[in-house]
């Protein structure tokens, strides 16, 4: 049930554009197990960088 | 045959729709068919057209691997599903443009918009936004830009960069615009839209430092204090000693606007410009999603007709002629140049498979068609007498409910004084004569949708809502826009003087916010100070702005075909791009030269001057409004020649490949095979 529940809050988040902190730990587990894998904090912050100081994310 | 049995059964039901538009003419019809020929269009599209464009014209091919397979990082390049990226890319490119365009446009009637909504955006818009994002997707999510420079040479790239901010300035000032015009002398509005400000950062902190990670805790949270703070705005409204507090008036909300743009723009974006755009993605997925079921519970009957007189270019609401004003008002929702930008974005970063682009470009765009036709059917539900009075600017209908009904009657439309201020107490508000800008009659038009499907007797909060979530997610584009206009000022001056192109260096963040607050605000004032209410001769110059923003777009996408050995699909880009580049340099030309003072900014410059010299202008007031004029002027003729500059630029370069004086060869990141399985 709680897994469930779970994997709709994953959506909701992705579609509105919000930072998946198990999304990314898994990635770097998988990816790069030789690496530190970055705090939520750290996380959260260079998640925001990557995606205000790009082009607009929203559109007229 | 017997697979193809549902699409005939399909394209039939279509016609029947399509069919019940063209026929109906002088009566009243239901919205029903309106919504019936425009789903089954998309359908017909969705299923032939961009199959074709997927398999022929750019041949995805699922064995390659995207950027977010290659280039996984857990942040921006992460591989997510397709219906969940679709609803990211939607979120994304939806905004303001198709409530508000299609409205305005209703001054010709339901049909012109119809047709150039659904038509433009199976032709035009959906195919832009599909070939934008899969050039962006072969190049590891390079930017509109990037790819310009890279496939047709610097110069494209910089008057590119050069178009981009140009149009970023006009937009964020009309937009602005939309947003005084719905919240003068509206306190209840005024209230609510202060509250998000407070509500957002208290969200920032929730988020960043209190409970780091509980992004959704902190935006429901957020949402239901959004809603309290609209239902107490009623009673903010109503108290005599609270209501004059939030009783602005469009200037000193232009100004608000802009310092908060401003701020949004020099603070780290956690604090504020960051949980605003949670909120206000939530409030607008929740309310489009309301707003879709609504008409189809209530199916109101249109009472606009299907082409007003105002055809010949008489309209109040803006000047010009059905051609072609009617496909310039019309920006987003049929074609939108600016969905370039965020196609070239953070959409294509997230792709987990090739094919995907196909229901994420063409298919997104399809569903903001859909939006533009809601908003349409909104706006058409309405009384034309009603639609009239709140659209016209306030010295054309003189400042009285009974002045108004006469000058309407005068247009052939009945209305009476009565409704007119009945419906403004039905809203809680104390006038809606002369409230242009669009989002006023789009908020009537939903109000009446909404409390007639979920709620009876609710009309004010329903109308209160609307007004709310535009001018909510209104200030979250104006923000980001803001944030991005002030990288692109960094990146231009760090050419002059380096530390200016230092993100990071704050006094270098507080200049170029400054300056790029200060050209949009320059409009914005400009807009709210205009005799004519501003909408008048902005919102075409947005208009133009946007769909060359579209030709430059559609000119890097040819190019593309033609370098990828793709020449013979290159009518795919080619016929929108001839289309709309007949489009915007004609109605260029007449926002600039037409000798009728109300279309043309240059007539209009010296109808003041013979005011001034008459007398009956104060000379320090005129001088001020022929100024704008000319600047009016100067931008729209800057566009159209950057445009035609870069469609030269790439007609130089196709013929250069087509007779292999070039060679043909695009410049997609190397073939990678995907490790995903399926």
């Amino acid at each position: 049930m709680w897994a469930r529940v779970e994997a709709v809050l994953r959506v909701v988040r992705r579609i509105s554009g919000m930072p998946d902190y198990a999304a990314y730990v898994e990635h770097a587990g998988r990816s790069h197990p030789e690496r530190a894998v970055a705090s939520e904090e750290e996380f959260y912050e260079e998640y925001l960088r990557a995606r205000y100081e790009g082009g607009p994310t929203r559109c007229c | 045959m017997l697979r193809k049995f549902p699409w005939i059964l399909v394209a039939l039901a279509g016609a029947v729709g399509w069919g019940t538009l063209a026929l109906h003419r002088g009566e009243t019809i239901s919205a029903a068919w309106l919504v019936l020929a425009a789903v089954c269009t998309y359908l017909i599209a969705f299923r032939f057209y961009s199959r074709f464009l997927a398999d022929r014209v750019l041949g995805l091919n699922d064995r390659r691997a995207t950027p977010a397979e290659r280039l996984a990082n857990g942040r921006d390049y992460v591989p997510t599903s397709r219906w969940v990226l679709f609803g990211h890319h939607f979120a994304a490119i939806a905004g303001p443009g198709p409530l508000v365009g299609p409205v305005l446009a209703a001054q010709f009637g339901y049909l012109p918009g119809t047709i150039w909504i659904v038509i433009g955006v199976v032709v035009a818009g959906a195919v832009q936004d599909f070939i934008i994002l899969f050039a962006s997707m072969r190049r590891d999510g390079k930017s509109l830009g990037q790819m310009a420079k890279e496939e047709t040479g610097p110069v494209t790239g910089v008057l590119t960069m050069v178009a981009v901010l140009a149009i970023m300035v006009i937009l964020l000032a009309v937009l602005a615009l939309v947003v005084v015009n719905a919240l003068k002398d509206s306190p209840w509005g005024v209230f609510t839209i202060a509250c998000t400000m407070p509500i957002a950062v208290l969200m920032g902190f929730w988020m960043k430092s209190w409970r780091p990670g509980r992004t959704l805790e902190a935006t429901a949270i957020g949402v239901a204090l959004l809603l309290l703070a609209l239902v107490a705005g009623r009673y903010v409204a109503a108290s005599p000693t609270l209501a004059p507090l939030f009783t602005w008036s469009g200037l000193t909300i232009a100004y608000a606007v802009m310092g908060y743009g401003f701020v949004a723009s020099v603070l780290p974006v956690w604090m504020l410009l960051c949980p605003r755009d949670y909120l206000s993605t939530f409030m607008k997925i929740g309310t489009i999603l309301l707003l879709a079921l609504g008409i189809l519970l209530v199916l109101p009957p249109l009472r606009l007709p299907a082409l007003t007189p105002f055809i010949d270019g008489t309209g109040p609401v803006f000047a010009g002629k059905l051609f072609p004003f009617a496909f310039i008002t019309i920006a987003c929702g049929a074609i939108s140049g600016f969905h370039a930008l965020v196609a070239s974005g953070t959409t294509p970063k997230m792709l987990m498979r090739e094919s995907d682009a196909r229901l994420i470009g063409y298919g997104g765009m399809l569903m903001e068609s859909f939006v533009a036709v809601m908003a349409l059917c909104a706006a058409a539900l309405l009384d034309p007498g009603i639609y009239f009075a709140i659209n016209a600017p306030l010295p054309v209908l003189g400042g009285t409910a009974q002045s108004a009904a006469e000058v309407i009657r005068g247009w052939g439309f009945t209305v009476s004084p009565d409704q007119i201020t009945a419906l403004a107490a039905e809203v809680g508000e104390k006038t809606l004569l002369g409230r242009t800008g669009g989002a006023p009659s789009l908020a009537v038009g939903m109000a009446h949708i909404l409390s007639g499907a979920f709620g009876r007797g609710l009309m004010a909060l329903w109308y209160h809502f609307a007004i709310m979530f535009e001018a909510l997610f209104i200030l979250t584009t104006l923000d980001t826009g803001t944030r991005v206009g002030r990288f692109m000022v960094q990146e231009l001056a760090g050419h002059v003087w380096a530390p200016l192109g230092r993100t990071s260096w704050y006094p270098s963040t507080v200049v170029t916010s400054a300056l790029i607050v200060a050209a949009w605000g320059w409009f914005l004032v400009q807009g709210v100070s205009d005799p004519l209410g501003g909408i008048n001769s902005l919102w075409p110059l947005f208009g133009i702005s946007n769909q060359l923003l579209a030709a430059v777009a559609l000119c890097v996408g040819t190019t593309i075909l033609i370098k990828g050995a793709k020449a013979r699909y290159a009518w795919v880009t080619l016929v929108p791009l001839a289309w709309v580049l007949t489009v915007t340099l004609t109605a260029g030309w007449q926002k600039v030269f037409a000798a009728d003072p109300r279309l043309g900014f240059l007539a209009h410059a010296a109808r003041t001057a013979e005011q001034v010299a008459a007398g009956s202008l104060e000379p320090a007031r005129g001088a001020r409004l022929i100024f704008n004029d000319r600047l009016d002027a100067l931008v729209a003729l800057s566009f159209m020649i950057v445009t035609v500059v870069v469609v030269a630029a790439s007609a130089r370069e196709w013929l250069l490949v087509l007779m292999r004086r070039r060679p043909a060869a695009a410049n997609e990141s190397p073939f990678v095979e995907t490790a995903y399985v399926g």
